[in-house]
């Protein structure tokens, strides 16, 4: 059943990132799977107004007022005007929203429960509970999802963190990992020559595999933040290599480390060793990192860690911090953890840099494999499940695995019918709404259930001044039939027709 | 206040040439609409008089220098220069003033918006756009068919919504020449633009 849904995010492109990738290619997937998909984000620098991406998917970039690191400013109900607008005359089913820092997002999803429209959130990220920002950013995140239908998180331990911080019922938090387009990380071919984009003199490394007294360069990608674990690799590098002479580092990305690292490479003499790239865009990623041989992940926290998939596709072996959602993203044969802590890093990556030096690890089918384990196809397919399920198509029980009332003994039967009064799914009627928003605390639960009433009273005032009737309903692309996975290379041809 | 609902005519006289109206108010097409609209009109002409007289009027009395009146006498003997007198007298300057200026806005005030494209075949495009009163004509423009570069339909956020507008480009210009800048049609006008494009050049 095709459905029209709107992607709603602060971000997505120009602006890179795994959350727009995440966007872009879950759109692309859907459509070729033959829904409609519109993006609705901000303007970005030079980017106002509604524009078409490839295979016609529609982006509105809306005109707004952005206050810090590309988040509009949290005004609850400016939105709405303009979001009613784009619903009525995309005519959408399903509002879909990305990323919990994004303002965007929460507005959406409760402006479209006041449409009587269904909802779904993705969190892609992990947050604490301890500090002042995280205990903010989690009381609005319980107000944003106390009353959507479905959430889908990146990890399991992204599904943990979500449901205790929006105090969600777990049944309706789904896990969908993200995927990578395997095709764009390619092992370097036998006959390829290595791509030195920035410094073309460091052409001895060779992507062969390792012999004894060869070099094993180790590669990391990451942007250089405190929660990538940049202070880790600051003080694991020296140590790796008065250990190891013949290993190397390549380190891109950019960020507020980048300096620190400097003055590691400085101080201890390493600027033969340790190769800085700088920033790199998305499409070089791959050149990179097919120069070396163990690709090196410090990170402190992360919901999912698309880079680790990315390097496995490259024919990296993966050499990673146990926090968060890593340890299910890969197999085992494919990675080796440490602990986030310094001397755990430089004994694992010590141990992975001599396996790899005498030739123990092989690393010639991880990109088969990986591209079996992800794809974007994949997660396409499960989102579309989703969206069944909390559009009622699916029977209650066939999506939740249980039916209300007739939980699993042991559990607190009753609580959750709340929270999810549903006879399948979520109703919209105002006042079991406000019981949903009630439950979020003794002072937010009321200031909740006021804003809840004010959005009501403005869609009113709403349908009023700008009637339904005077908005016009835009065209759909030209729609082409669901496709089946068996012929992809027809897809691929049909898909040139549409572009020209 | 809700948005008023726009029309969109069609006219073909020769088979080369076709106009496009967009309107605000209703199309008048029987002789009961015509004669109203007539009528009003009539009577907004009369009450622009009467407010200009009662200014007149005003401005007589107030010129305390000047004995002779310089309104002729047949007008102010009639009823209604009477009348224009009571008011005049009745009201001190710093009233009458403002409370004339904003009748005589709100009198020559149009209150609907009247656009419209012609296209001529091989020769070009001229759009109209109604003036907001009375009193001074349509503003028009005409682009030939050589300096037409294309002609695109978008869509652009303005105020709290989405429209479809109807663009040119022109060659040598650095905007685009909106066509239906106030009000778009009321449904989206892909069709037009294939007729435009028909109409325009011989394709």
């Amino acid at each position: 059943m095709p459905y029209t849904i709107a992607m709603v995010s602060d971000f997505f492109y120009p602006q890179p990132g795994g959350v727009e990738s995440h966007i872009y290619q879950l759109s692309t997937k859907l459509i070729d799977r033959g829904h409609k998909v519109i993006i609705i984000t901000h303007a970005y620098q030079g980017r106002t107004g509604i524009r078409y991406l490839t295979n016609g998917l529609k982006v509105y970039h809306v005109p707004f007022f952005v206050i810090y690191l590309q988040t509009t400013f949290p005004t609850v109900f400016s939105f709405f005007p303009m979001f009613r607008n784009i619903i009525i005359r995309e005519q959408v089913e399903i509002v879909h929203g990305h990323a919990s820092l994004s303002n965007f997002c929460h507005e959406a999803i409760l402006h479209a429960r006041t449409m009587g429209l269904r909802t779904v959130f993705t969190d892609h990220s992990l947050f604490g509970f301890a500090d002042a920002a995280s205990i903010l950013t989690n009381k609005l995140l319980k107000f944003a999802l106390s009353d959507v239908d479905h959430v889908i998180c990146v990890s399991h331990t992204c599904k943990e963190n979500t449901v205790l911080r929006a105090s969600l019922d777990p049944l309706m938090v789904s896990v969908i990992p993200n995927a990578v387009v395997a095709e764009n990380f390619r092992p370097l071919a036998k006959d390829e020559p290595i791509a030195t984009p920035r410094q073309p003199s460091s052409g001895a490394l060779s992507p062969q595999r390792p012999l004894p007294l060869e070099t094993v360069t180790i590669v990391v990608i990451s942007r250089l933040f405190y929660n990538k674990g940049i202070d880790l690799l600051i003080a694991a590098i020296p140590r790796l290599c008065a250990a190891y002479p013949y290993a190397r580092f390549i380190i891109a990305g950019s960020g507020p480390k980048a300096i620190d690292l400097e003055q590691m490479i400085e101080r201890n003499v390493l600027q033969d060793r340790v190769e800085m790239l700088g920033a790199i865009r998305h499409e070089e990623v791959r050149d990179v990192m097919v120069r070396g041989h163990i690709y090196l992940h410090p990170s402190l926290t992360e919901a999912f860690g698309t880079v680790i998939v990315e390097a496995a596709s490259c024919g990296l072996y993966v050499v990673c911090t146990r926090v968060g959602g890593i340890p299910e993203v890969l197999p085992l044969h494919m990675t080796r953890f440490a602990k986030p802590e310094e001397d755990d890093i430089v004994a694992q990556a010590g141990s992975a840099i001599a396996a790899m030096r005498a030739g123990r690890i092989r690393t010639e089918r991880f990109h088969e494999q990986v591209r079996m384990m992800y794809s974007w196809t994949d997660v396409a397919e499960r989102t579309e499940r989703v969206y069944d399920g909390i559009a009622g198509v699916l029977s209650e029980e066939e999506f939740y695995g249980c039916v209300e009332g007739e939980e699993v003994a042991g559990e607190v039967g009753g609580s959750s019918s709340v929270v999810r009064g549903r006879s399948g799914v979520a109703n919209f009627a105002l006042i079991d709404r406000l019981k949903r928003y009630y439950g979020c605390g003794v002072w937010a639960g009321k200031l909740f259930c006021i804003c809840v009433v004010v959005d009501y009273l403005l869609y009113v005032v709403l349908e009023f001044i700008f009637p339904r009737a005077n908005i016009d309903v835009v065209r759909d692309w030209p729609r082409k039939k669901a496709i089946d996975e068996t012929d992809e290379t027809e897809k691929l041809g049909e898909e040139k027709t549409w572009i020209t | 206040m809700p948005a008023p609902i726009c029309t969109l005519r069609k006219l073909e006289p020769t088979p080369t040439t076709v106009s496009f109206t967009v309107s605000t108010r209703a199309p008048i097409e029987t002789l009961q609409a015509r004669l109203i609209h007539y009528g009003f009109l009539a009577v907004r002409f009369l009450l622009v008089a009467q407010v200009l007289l009662v200014l007149w009027t005003k401005w007589d009395s107030t010129m305390v220098h000047s004995n002779q009146a310089t309104i002729p006498q047949w007008l102010s003997d009639t009823p209604t220069g009477q009348w224009a007198a009571m008011l005049a007298n009745a009201a001190a300057v710093r009233y009458l003033v403002p409370i004339c200026v904003f009748s005589m806005w709100i009198l020559v005030r149009r209150e609907y918006t009247e656009e419209s494209l012609l296209v001529l075949r091989g020769l070009g495009v001229e759009t109209t756009t109604s003036s907001s009163t009375y009193l001074s004509t349509a503003t028009t423009r005409f682009i030939p068919t050589t300096s037409i570069q294309d002609i695109f339909i978008h869509e652009a956020f303005k105020g709290f919504e989405v429209r479809f507008y109807l663009a040119i480009v022109v060659e040598d210009e650095e905007d685009v020449v909106v066509v239906f800048p106030v009000r778009t049609p009321a449904y989206s006008p892909e069709i037009k633009l294939t007729r435009t494009r028909l109409y325009c050049r011989d394709e």
